[in-house]
């Protein structure tokens, strides 16, 4: 379990992303992004299966659900897996930066394969790779299908657009 | 007669390599002979277990040939369903032999360490990613085609859409799995967790399941599903699983050495990166200060393996910093902290059902949040002292542990019914459905500080008393 101050950073991205977030996935991609951006909490992250994971966050949620700052319900999907997803009551933080919450909403709104693909794009990109996108397409053939692949290259333009203290990587 | 090439295991007993008639085991034969392979034979599968079991100092080389084995058995299965040659077949047997490849000394424990320091060469994974796609191992695995040790890196690293073949690497009936858990068994020399390992095998077929990403549906995948002859074995295997964990993954004893190994070596490679080298009891050019200086060369990160901290103990036992001084005889001598069970006195205090309840989890987070700051105090006060209180928190689901993603059938055990379809098996074992998350929650504190016992009996016994309504 992560300290306590971790477990409210844990909150607040769910509280910045309007107050619920559907998906482990997009909670942890919502949270990389925030660091990206240099409006994060403090999560250090690490290339996973599903892309930029950090362990810190998921102990971190699970502490802020034994605090009850979150609360993780579990839902059937179309496909018959479960999915949790995050609540939180946590009032508003006056000083955050602005770009926070615009983009934590503009991520919570997405669908959850292409911020998977977004992310897993912008991580190889700090890893210095040439191509991060055509990168990702190799790691994830079956996710980059259909679509989506462009519909994330949308998504990270818009998310690239938002004014951060850190500007996202061009790729 | 072909050359065979020949290992005797106490697990398999006789595993050979065809190195004659099979190009793919003629290359594997000579990985198993380069430096990074053979630095497992002096990383120990199971860490400090054998403080509890003595019997338990089995190497992660002969472990992983164990699971280069067991995936052969494995592709035996897949060929019935799918007879046509797949290079991925190739791939898989030589990402069972490699996954491990990474692994530092006292692998789970040196990846809290990395994880501190944000040191990339701790993290197993990327140090086996590597090793597979650059160096010895990838020259060797080379001679299979020039994109083979790339193909093998991603299968390890499980990239990639996943199939029937990754499943061999990494899944509910993966290789490594089907080895560890009765080496383990076999090394420790416990009589339960056993498995039907034969029967199961038998039974394994090759199964197309749904899976997705949160609420988003992706196209179905095959797997390894189990007939339905095998449900009983399939339980065995679920409990077998859950049962290693409290007594041997997570015994007491062997969690606190961990913790006492993960300080050790914060303060030492702290010191080291503050270029207070002589403090550490380590000469200039221990595999240790080498690594801690420049963490980010491979080099040094395959220069440490077990026995390298387990020599350095001694020159640090006399280290003139009383943390890694004490912490180091400690190690040493087995003298351990002494360890009170946070749940197993919440259960005496209130009753057996509520030691991993979500009432005992809030109280936990408390009574951890409560002892850091306590540490914090503490450590203000006397900067170079050892911590007086150790911390340990775990947690393992009756299934593989989850990370990320949605439960789902890809990470369930299915279970081919009567009527042809797939069952998840909690659906069809009441004694699976029943299992509940084993949770763990101890603080280590020194023999003879009575002062560090009282305080944390104190919080201990202040967060019980403020028991959730």
């Amino acid at each position: 379990m992560a300290g306590i101050d971790y477990a409210h950073g844990a909150a607040a991205i769910v509280r910045d992303a309007g107050g619920h977030i559907v998906g482990r996935t997009k909670f942890q991609k919502i949270a990389f992004f925030l660091e990206a951006a240099g409006v994060g909490s403090g999560f250090p992250f690490r290339y996973k299966h599903y892309g930029p994971y950090s362990e810190l966050l998921a102990a971190a949620a699970q502490h802020a659900a034994a605090l009850r700052l979150i609360v993780e319900n579990e839902s059937v999907a179309a496909w018959g897996g479960q999915y949790s997803t995050f609540y939180t009551q946590m009032p508003a933080d006056p000083s955050m930066h602005p770009a926070r919450a615009r983009l934590a909403q503009e991520m919570a709104n997405a669908d959850a394969v292409e911020l998977e693909l977004a992310a897993t794009a912008a991580f190889l990109a700090y890893e210095r790779f040439p191509d991060p996108w055509a990168e990702t397409a190799r790691r994830k053939p079956e996710k980059a299908e259909g679509g989506r692949l462009e519909r994330a290259k949308q998504l990270y333009l818009r998310l690239q657009q938002i004014p951060a203290p850190h500007q996202l990587p061009a790729i | 007669m072909p050359k065979q090439q020949r290992i005797r295991d106490p697990l398999h007993d006789l595993i050979q390599f065809d190195v004659e008639r099979s190009q793919l085991e003629g290359v594997l034969w000579r990985v198993l002979q380069t430096r990074p392979f053979q630095r497992l034979r002096r990383i120990k599968q199971l860490g400090f277990s054998d403080f509890v079991y003595p019997g338990a100092t089995h190497s992660r080389l002969l472990h992983s040939v164990g699971v280069f084995h067991t995936a052969r058995r494995l592709m035996r299965v897949i060929e019935k369903y799918l007879p046509a040659k797949d290079a991925r077949v190739d791939q898989a047997l030589a990402a069972a032999l490699v996954h491990d490849l990474g692994h530092g000394p006292f692998s789970h424990a040196f990846e809290k360490i990395g994880e501190r320091f944000d040191l990339k060469m701790a993290n197993h994974e990327a140090v086996s990613d590597m090793l597979i796609r650059n160096g010895e191992v990838s020259d060797v695995l080379r001679d299979m085609g020039s994109g083979f040790a790339n193909d093998v890196a991603d299968m390890v690293s499980g990239s990639g859409t996943p199939t029937i073949y990754s499943a061999v690497v990494s899944s509910q009936f993966d290789a490594d799995r089907l080895d560890y858990m009765r080496r383990d068994r076999l090394m420790v020399g416990s009589q339960h967790a056993g498995i039907d390992f034969e029967w199961l095998v038998e039974n394994l077929e090759v199964g197309e399941v749904q899976h997705g990403v949160d609420e988003t549906s992706l196209k179905p995948v095959q797997t390894f599903v189990l007939g339905r002859k095998a449900i009983f074995a399939a339980e065995a295997y679920v409990l077998g699983l859950f049962q290693l964990y409290p007594t041997v993954y997570f015994h007491k004893a062997t969690r606190g050495a961990e913790k006492i190994y993960t300080e050790l070596l914060t303060r030492t490679i702290t010191l080291i990166k503050d270029g207070s080298i002589e403090k550490t009891g380590l000469p200039k050019t221990h595999p240790l200060v080498k690594f801690a200086q420049t963490p980010d060369n491979i080099d040094c990160a395959l220069s440490l393996d077990d026995t390298v901290i387990w020599g350095g103990l001694s020159l640090m036992a006399d280290s003139n910093d009383k943390w890694i001084g004490s912490l180091a005889e400690r190690l040493r001598d087995r003298k351990l902290y002494k360890c009170i069970d946070v749940r197993a006195k919440i259960a005496h205090d209130k009753d057996d059902g509520a030691a991993s309840s979500s009432e005992a989890d809030e109280v936990c987070a408390g009574v951890r949040d409560e002892i850091v700051k306590c540490l914090d105090e503490w450590s203000a006060k006397s900067p170079d002292e050892p911590p007086r209180i150790l911390i340990d928190e775990v947690e393992r689901s009756p299934y593989k542990e989850l990370t990320e993603g949605a439960k789902g059938p890809l990470s369930q055990i299915n279970i081919r019914t009567e009527g042809n379809h797939l069952a998840d098996l909690s659906k069809r074992s009441n004694v699976v459905a029943a299992l509940k998350t084993y949770k763990a929650f101890r603080l280590y504190h020194a023999d003879g500080d009575e002062e560090a016992r009282r305080k944390v009996m104190e919080i201990v016994d202040a967060g019980i008393s403020k028991w959730p309504a």
